[in-house]
């Protein structure tokens, strides 16, 4: 099922490459109806899923992954027809079709814990799901900011800067997302922590837990750089390189943690 | 019916002629009611006037392209009180397909002095908007006007012509926005008080900056500067530190002999800005901003030499678009050229109409006779039934001989077929048929160019 949403994704790239190349009218649109047609199917996907179990699927990695490409999509597809930039979606559309790789090739185990269900449990996983796609968005704005920083600086005005926002944009939709996400991954790790306490497990809260670990490592990073920020100026680039770290440990949580070890799986 | 251009422009005459004969300035909607009223060559009164600053053109369609060329020239000569031999030897003039490609090449920015320039499209639509107004577009000009838009707009979209800043001063706002977005709100301070400074403070003003200071080692100097420019203020020289920690645009234009804005001097300046970038553009010569300041995080340096490099690759770029854009005005010339042609068989369209009309009306006259012994209202109504059958049946006879005739691509087969429906239906007494103005409508393409 997921391999449709996928093929819609590879030619909304198909699209987005050729905008980025010819910038023409005709293959803005083809580039954004494509996306919208790939979100759209997706959407029906996870709608079917969610009425054939009865809650969002995210019980496990597979839905998971698709579900969190179903919000870097949309969340994507909100930011592109609200400033009408289409040029990032020529980055995110790569790490779109990468992760739904996942979902859409590999079987999913079906069986899902009695104990993972309730209203904090769904809070827990979705309002990480939704801050790990801002970190997403703010990790490709934030290449993308450096990219143009690079040929700026250097004076070697190309493809980037004739092709991307300004700068002082990049900075403000990186900030924006980073803030986003912060919220929501505050929101979720908190959740997770009442529903541990709630559902009386107490190997959910150990630090030994990679999973745990690793989220509370990338809340310190996106932490600081929201504080750097502020405190001591560190916007632009060094705020661009660190949304690409914090989204790289993000990364590094979804994918070979959940696949290579045993941890956070009740 | 031709298409007849006449003009003076940039490429042929100089700006102390071109500012004698602008048509702005003497009014386009007076020049237009008088030419309308001359019928100029035969003219329909089918008359536009494309008049900017670099260009003065008149736009007529008109039946004797020679007489009307020698009349255009007086009345130019006469509504702007020039001598007509100041005048005579820098007027070009083109017709029919050749002044269509012409305006087509206007439109798309390819024969503006400076090659892809956005404000000719609007130029071209004023003109356009201006006949319009003054009842002197017709079926001609206005399907020639919105067929130069769509290359306007399709060279505009397809093609790189318009894009890169082509002027030092642009650039600069170019590479401002580029950094900042939108440069409403944004401070610029400017170092000397001389012209060039002025006249790059002003650029930026004009593009909407907050607040521009003048920074001057003599105070009254920068205060009568920033009097020149409107709504900016002058800054004394002790005072430039804390200019340079508000602004987020500094233009350096000195005329010192080392340089003002060591590295150390600008680090200290963005120690307090918490990572507020900062763009300095050092216009100066000898430069007034040391190289090494562009290391800085958050600052992007650019000299005189590094904007020029900018404006040449940008020029460069928008040579290589010019084959581009010309292939667009030669499909789009296609196109208005087949619409010429259908326009060349009208006459016989229009001569086959009549006759079958006639035919009818003189059967229907018959009929009257024949229904005379009806009851007046039986009588009516009859008539009234058969008129709207033959009506209908001779609509529906002629529709397919029509749009074959006007979907005829090739000029001489369009005579062809003329001349045998001519000969065929008896036309030879009603009036035209398609002819031999139809050939004057082939595209003219340059030698050894392929179709």
């Amino acid at each position: 099922m997921n391999i449709v949403p996928l093929a819609l994704y590879a030619a909304a790239f198909v699209g987005y490459a050729l905008h980025f190349a010819r910038r023409t009218v005709v293959s803005a649109r083809l580039a954004t109806t494509m996306l919208a047609a790939a979100t759209l199917a997706h959407t029906f996907i996870i709608g079917m899923q969610t009425m054939q179990v009865g809650q969002v699927p995210v019980f496990d990695m597979k839905s998971a992954i698709s579900m969190f490409v179903w919000l870097l999509a949309v969340a994507y597809l909100y930011t592109e027809v609200t400033t009408d930039e289409r040029a990032m979606g020529v980055f995110i559309l790569p790490l779109v079709i990468a992760l739904q790789l996942i979902p859409a090739f590999k079987a999913g185990s079906g069986a899902h814990s009695a104990v993972l269900r309730g209203p904090l449990f769904g809070i827990h996983v979705s309002s990480l799901m939704f801050a790990y796609a801002s970190f997403a968005l703010a990790c490709v704005i934030g290449i993308t900011y450096v990219l143009l920083f690079k040929e700026i600086k250097t004076k070697h005005l190309g493809v980037f800067y004739a092709r991307l926002p300004s700068l002082q944009v990049l900075d403000q939709m990186n900030q924006r997302a980073i803030i986003v996400g912060w919220v929501f991954l505050t929101i979720g790790l908190v959740a997770g922590v009442a529903f541990a306490i709630q559902a009386h497990v107490p190997s959910m809260l150990s630090l030994e837990d990679p999973k745990i670990f690793v989220a509370l490592i990338s809340w310190l990073v996106y932490s600081f750089e929201l504080f750097a920020a502020r405190r001591i100026g560190w916007a632009g680039r060094r705020a661009a390189y660190l949304s690409a770290l914090g989204f790289a440990i993000v990364l590094l949580n979804f994918v070979p943690i959940s696949y290579l070890t045993n941890s956070h799986k009740f | 019916m031709h298409l007849l251009l006449v003009g003076i422009s940039h490429r042929t005459a100089p700006v102390e002629l071109r500012e004698r004969v602008d048509f702005q300035a003497r009014g386009v909607e007076l020049a237009l009611r008088t030419l309308a009223a001359r019928k100029a060559g035969g003219s329909a009164g089918e008359i536009a006037v494309l008049s900017t600053c670099n260009r003065a053109e008149l736009y007529l369609a008109c039946d004797d392209v020679e007489q009307a060329k020698s009349e255009l020239v007086s009345f130019v000569s006469a509504f702007h009180e020039v001598d007509v031999k100041a005048i005579e030897p820098h007027v070009y003039d083109v017709a029919d397909l050749e002044a269509a490609r012409h305006l087509f090449r206007v439109a798309a920015g390819l024969d503006s002095l400076v090659v892809g320039e956005p404000q000719i499209l609007g130029q071209v639509k004023e003109a356009h908007s201006s006949a319009r107004q003054a009842e002197t577009a017709g079926p001609l000009l206005n399907r020639l006007f919105h067929a130069c838009f769509a290359v306007g707009k399709r060279v505009r979209t397809e093609t790189n012509l318009g894009s890169g800043a082509v002027s030092v001063s642009y650039a600069a706002v170019a590479l401002a926005r580029k950094i900042f977005g939108d440069l409403a709100g944004r401070s610029v301070v400017v170092l000397g008080a001389g012209e060039m400074g002025k006249l790059t403070a002003q650029h930026m003003k004009s593009q909407g900056v907050k607040q521009v200071t003048i920074v001057s080692r003599t105070i009254a100097h920068a205060a009568r500067t920033a009097e020149t420019i409107g709504g900016a203020i002058a800054a004394r020289w002790e005072d430039m530190d804390a200019a340079l920690a508000a602004a987020d645009i500094v233009i350096t234009a000195t005329g010192a002999a080392t340089p003002i804005l060591t590295k150390a001097r600008v680090e200290s300046v963005m120690r307090p800005r918490r990572g507020r970038p900062l763009f300095i553009i050092d216009i100066a010569v000898p430069r007034d901003v040391e190289a090494a300041a562009g290391e800085i995080e958050q600052v992007f340096l650019y000299n005189i030499d590094d904007l020029q490099a900018s404006v040449r690759e940008n020029l460069a770029k928008r040579a290589s678009e010019v084959e581009r854009a010309e292939k667009i005005v030669d499909e789009e010339l296609d196109k208005f050229a087949s619409w010429l042609r259908s326009r060349g068989v009208i006459p016989t369209v229009v001569a086959l109409r009549q006759s079958f009309e006639s035919i009818r009306r003189s059967e229907l006259d018959r009929l009257d006779f024949k229904l005379s012994s009806l009851p007046p209202d039986a009588r009516e109504e009859a008539r009234a039934r058969v008129d709207e059958i033959t009506h209908l049946l001779v609509e529906k006879l002629l529709l397919t001989p029509t749009e074959q005739l006007k979907g005829l691509a090739d000029p001489e087969t369009a005579t062809m077929y003329a001349e045998a429906i001519t000969r065929v239906f008896g036309l030879d007494d009603a009036e035209p048929r398609a002819d031999s103005r139809v050939e004057q409508f082939r595209p003219k393409r340059p030698s050894g160019q392929k179709r």
